[in-house]
């Protein structure tokens, strides 16, 4: 997936997140806020309908205490009928007695005493607490004409009168329960009362509250208002005016009448543009209707706040979020362009990889023209680019070659390495000695050393001719000598190139003779290291060389040791190899070993061992074109059929003598390929049936005494033998 | 490895110089190939330098000899030496070509 793909799903990703988190809040935060609110309106009406019902006990035990008052006297009334002049007392008892009571008075029925038509002696409490006597039965107050008076006659339980201003008395708001009284024989002779003041419902139901701003209002029967919080429409407005001013509605319309009918409940009104709640009560006997006005914002105002409170934080975590992707999407952006980069730059290290890699030699066999070469080089970089470097080439039958390491890794490193394969390219072109070669680069890269890299650095010129090898080396591995025995090559300690010009350098000879040969290496080699932080040494290096074979081969068992060494743990260093294995010069010390190289070139190398061999195991010089061809086709068929893919690999040939036998065993370790299965050819056939192949192992047949063929560890092995004599 | 091609009216003479062994015959084989184009005349092949032949020679032999065959023309081996002579024996060569 490309990453401006992952970036767009990202920020896709990215909104729809946000958007499934804020309808979750949103979603929550509704349905939180209409249970809320409805539990919320459940307990304003809990409330409300307790206090109501407080409210009226507390006013019934007073209207109770009241009507007692007067229910108990009545007998005694009564009672003292027949001395008017003491029911005075009467009224003064139920004052005294009750404190409720305010004023009481025994009112005859007009023309009940045959001499006062008119009587009425009232007690009443003056304000500081003394009673005080006086009498209702004035012209300007004209009782009978008294709604607690008439109505009482009308009312034989007894009847609470409408709130009024007393004037007779104390100027107080008060109401009075009023009973008729019978004689003895049944008629109504007076009626008897108790005033109570209205002050103390107003103390009584005016500090109740519920919520701070809701207050409480009591109306009379005839709507009258007897306690309200606005004290100027206390008995000077009927809960009709004030229900006029109200929106009217049909719940407004429904609160008038149902406080007035005397029912309970609870409806909302609309009041100067805010909402109200109100609940009523009707309050036993009096007629009165109590009501407790709630505003709606006073009943939500915690729902309110905490809502607030809700949505802002869920408007701070929305941003948070929003914030968080936001960063995210910039950091994804930044990725795409590091990563955009980063392949960019990838792909300029492959380019740059493959151009430093085409700056070695890299085919083998280098010279399979040459019989008396056999040489292989490898570089396996660490990163893709390194600073290791070999080069080889021949020149008037010399081979100058070199192996470097530069220090540091990477891209500087392989730039280093660049410029010093040009160098000794340049310079081993006309120059012909290796310490002139590498004092030389030596001064051109200290010139232009600004960033202080050295290169290790052995250069070597092998004369093929002469079997002698020149050699400088600048403060690289000394390269391993393989002869009868292995050593180290004697090296001077000469400082690596690249660190002060102007230096000479010590060069070094030593003569170098038939199947004598030279191991090349970097660091990256002997301190490879495993993941227990071992390193391969040289002692492994050592045995990993041990025995004789192609020069490439060397290579593969050395890289597989060393490869088997390290394991799971990461290349640190480049490792670059080089085998140089010399077979020319001393020809008459030809071995009875022959290797070749998996190239058809190569066979005509057999010419040249047969006839080095030849006088040494006694074969006649006439036998040598015959068995020249017979292990010529015998190794061809290995190339061809062993290893038929491009590839490298090696064709072993050794020859023995056992009396007059010669033996010659071909070995490869190529696919398994039995030669001596293929069917004779039939060298009778006419021209257009003989077929073009097949005469090769025929050819092998007819020359040698015997052909037999095994496969044996995984090897084709060929033998043959010839009598000689 | 050498081949030294010339014509006169009656033939054309390959010269083979030195030995034809199997990466010689590799060389050597767009030289054969050319001669095909003559094999309706005569291919005279000029063995008085070649000292030595392998299978891989053989068998450029044997693709002139089978073109001169199809073609109607006629293959002529020259002054082949003692070694070659007995490698054509061996391989019947002997019958497939006019040995001169």
């Amino acid at each position: 997936m490309k990453v401006t793909e992952v970036v767009r799903q990202w920020s896709r990703a990215g909104l729809m997140i946000i958007i499934v988190v804020v309808a979750t809040l949103e979603a929550s935060s509704i349905l939180q806020y209409t249970f809320s609110r409805k539990g919320m309106q459940q307990e304003a009406n809990n409330r409300a309908e307790s206090q109501l019902e407080a409210a009226q006990n507390k006013i019934m035990d007073i209207i109770n205490q009241a009507e007692a008052a007067v229910r108990n006297s009545v007998w005694i009334v009564e009672w003292c009928m027949s001395v008017p002049d003491s029911l005075h007392r009467v009224a003064q008892r139920i004052v005294q007695d009750n404190p409720v009571v305010v004023g009481s008075t025994v009112a005859m029925v007009p023309g009940y005493l045959p001499d006062r038509p008119l009587y009425s002696p009232y007690v009443f409490q003056a304000p500081g607490g003394d009673l005080r006597f006086s009498s209702l039965a004035t012209e300007e107050y004209d009782y009978p004409a008294q709604e607690w008076f008439y109505k009482a006659l009308e009312n034989e339980s007894g009847y609470w009168s409408e709130p009024y201003i007393d004037t007779g008395g104390g100027d107080i708001l008060m109401t009075t329960f009023s009973m008729p009284v019978k004689d003895s024989k049944g008629k109504t002779a007076a009626v008897l009362t108790a005033d109570i003041s209205l002050d103390w419902l107003t103390d009584l139901v005016g500090n109740m509250t519920v919520y701070p701003n809701a207050f409480n209002m009591v109306v009379s029967r005839s709507g009258q208002i007897m306690v309200c919080p606005v004290e100027s429409l206390v008995m000077n407005h009927t809960i009709n005016d004030l229900i006029s001013r109200m929106d009217d509605t049909s719940a407004t319309r429904e609160l008038n009448r149902a406080l007035l009918s005397g029912e309970s409940g609870h409806t909302n009104i609309k009041y100067n543009g805010r909402n109200d709640f109100v609940y009523f009560s009707p309050v036993e006997r009096t007629g009165w209707a109590m009501s407790i006005i709630i505003p709606e914002d006073e009943i939500f105002r915690n729902l309110k706040n905490v809502s607030l409170m809700v949505t802002i934080f869920q408007i701070l975590g929305i941003m948070m979020l929003i914030l968080m992707f936001r960063s995210m999407y910039r950091h994804y952006e930044q990725n795409k362009k590091l990563n955009e980069k980063r392949e960019r730059m990838e792909g300029e290290l492959n380019i740059a990889s493959g151009i430093q890699m085409s700056m070695v030699p890299k085919v083998f066999p280098p010279f399979p023209e040459r019989h008396d070469l056999d040489m292989a080089a490898d570089i396996v970089p660490a990163k893709e680019v390194g600073g290791d470097l070999y080069d080889y080439f021949i020149r008037d039958e010399k081979l100058f070659f070199c192996i470097g390491d530069v220090s540091g890794k990477g891209v500087p490193a392989s730039l280093v390495m660049a410029v010093t394969r040009t160098s000794f390219r340049n310079l081993a072109a006309r120059e012909d000695s290796p310490s002139a070669i590498v004092r030389i680069m030596n001064d051109s890269l200290s010139a232009m050393n600004e960033s202080n890299m050295f290169v290790t650095f052995f250069c070597g010129v092998l004369d093929l001719q002469k079997g002698h090898l020149r050699y400088c080396n600048a403060g690289h591995n000394p390269p391993i000598l393989l002869t009868s025995s292995m050593q180290m090559l004697p090296v001077e300690a000469n400082l690596p190139l690249g660190i002060m010009s102007g230096m000479e350098f010590k060069e070094q000879e030593m003569d170098f003779h038939y199947d004598d040969a030279l191991f090349l290496y970097t660091d990256g080699l002997n301190e490879a290291e495993n993941s227990a932080h071992e390193q391969f040494g040289e002692d492994r290096m050592k045995k990993a060389l041990h025995g004789r074979k192609g020069a490439y081969e060397h290579l593969k068992t050395v890289e597989a040791q060393v490869r088997a060494f390290v394991g799971e743990a990461p290349q640190s260093d480049d490792l670059t190899m080089l085998f140089i294995h010399y077979l020319g010069k001393d020809k008459d010390i030809f071995g009875t070993h022959l290797v070749l190289h998996n190239d058809i070139r190569q066979v005509s190398r057999l010419q040249d061992w047969l006839e080095a061999l030849s006088p040494g195991l006694g074969i006649d010089e006439t036998l040598v074109p015959g068995l020249n061809l017979a292990l010529e086709e015998a190794v061809t068929n290995v190339i061809n059929y062993a290893y038929p893919e491009e590839g490298y690999g090696s064709v072993e040939l050794d020859v023995s003598r056992e009396g007059d036998e010669l033996r010659f065993v071909l070995s490869d370790s190529g696919k398994a390929f039995d030669p001596t299965a293929k069917p004779e050819v039939d060298i009778s056939a006419s021209v257009e049936d003989r077929p073009i192949g097949g005469l090769g192992i025929h050819l092998v047949r007819q020359i040698m005494d015997s052909v037999s063929y095994e496969r044996k560890e995984n090897m084709n092995i060929l033998t043959m033998t010839k009598k000689i004599q | 490895m050498e081949v030294k091609i010339t014509r006169d009216a009656s033939c054309v003479t390959a010269s083979l110089v030195g030995r034809l062994d199997t990466p010689a015959s590799v060389e050597a084989a767009p030289m054969f190939e050319e001669l095909k184009a003559d094999a309706a005349g005569t291919i005279v092949l000029d063995c008085s330098e070649l000292s030595y032949i392998s299978s891989s020679g053989l068998r450029l032999f044997l693709t002139i000899r089978k073109a001169a065959s199809e073609k109607g023309g006629k293959v002529i081996v020259r002054s082949i030496n003692n070694e070659i002579r007995a490698v054509f024996m061996m391989t019947g060569f002997l019958n497939l070509f006019e040995i001169q």
